[in-house]
């Protein structure tokens, strides 16, 4: 059995609402697929179902429709009774816009092999947030986390696919030769580094 | 969204040992990476080795060739 959920224009916590009157009216195993209009919609119905042990994915087509569709298997748990915003919109349906600077090729100071095996460990866990950042910017010594041979280019590059800009100071790069071996994201130059710093809702500096 | 994978994960008792684990991994092509150990986990230095669940014995037997101090295994979905 298969139902389809019209969530279109709907706040949080109503898609979540939606969905889990659906998933109660399938009584058993089957698919809910729930239409809706804003990624942290997308978000609550994800987690939610990650909670719950149902299958899910959700699809974005053109003109900001997403899918979210779940899988409910035999003798899956019922939806959860409460029902919280996990995911809570800030400013109406906008989401602080985050912004992260590396302006070193470690974090913190201290050991510097301790400091790189940190810097690497945090790039890795921005891309484990339900929230990614909006942009990284990487200047000065952090530029060379960007280019060939750096150790989280795997991460910034699953980061990158999922919408996260990644900008590396062109300076910098010129500065320490290069920039021939940039790997993952665009140049940019001081003036959009302070436009980004200076728009940001949150900036993040590891 | 990103999906979660079911990830097998290898914690220490001191972070100069997960630390060696990945020269030791990156030399003998051990599977898996250096990750900060996820929240779930509460015991550990900090860092563990991620791996996929079908590497877990060659995980747990490349940390011993390296002479390493290991604390838990565990199957979490990252």
């Amino acid at each position: 059995m298969k139902i389809e959920v019209n969530a279109m224009g709907d706040a949080c916590p109503i898609p979540v609402v939606k969905t889990k009157n659906a998933i109660r009216e399938l009584n058993g195993p089957g698919v809910v697929r729930t239409a809706v209009d804003n990624e942290i919609a997308v978000q609550n119905l994800t987690k939610m179902a990650n909670q719950k042990g149902y299958g899910v994915k959700s699809e974005k087509e053109a003109g900001g429709r997403f899918y979210v569709t779940m899988t409910i298997g035999e003798g899956a748990p019922e939806p959860p009774e409460a029902e919280t915003c996990l995911v809570a919109p800030q400013d109406g349906a906008k989401q602080r816009k985050v912004v992260v600077a590396v302006s070193s090729a470690q974090m913190g100071s201290g050991s510097e092999e301790l400091g790189r095996t940190l810097l690497k460990g945090f790039i890795y866990a921005l891309g484990q947030q339900d929230q990614l950042p909006e942009t990284i910017l990487f200047y000065n010594g952090g530029a060379s986390i960007t280019c060939e041979d750096s150790p989280a280019l795997e991460d910034l590059r699953s980061l990158e696919a999922q919408g996260v800009e990644i900008l590396t100071c062109g300076t910098c790069l010129n500065f320490y030769g290069l920039t021939d071996k940039l790997q993952v994201g665009g140049v940019t130059n001081m003036y959009t580094i302070v436009e980004k710093m200076t728009g940001a809702g949150l900036l993040v500096k590891p | 969204m990103r999906q979660k994978q079911l990830r097998v994960i290898l914690t220490f008792p001191a972070a100069v040992d997960a630390m060696a684990m990945e020269s030791y991994g990156a030399a003998h092509q051990v599977p898996g990476r250096l990750i900060p150990l996820p929240s779930a986990v509460s015991a550990g230095c900090g860092l563990c080795w991620s791996a996929p669940p079908e590497a877990r014995e060659a995980v747990e037997a490349a940390a011993q060739e390296a002479g390493l101090r290991t604390g838990g295994i565990y199957e979490l979905m990252l």
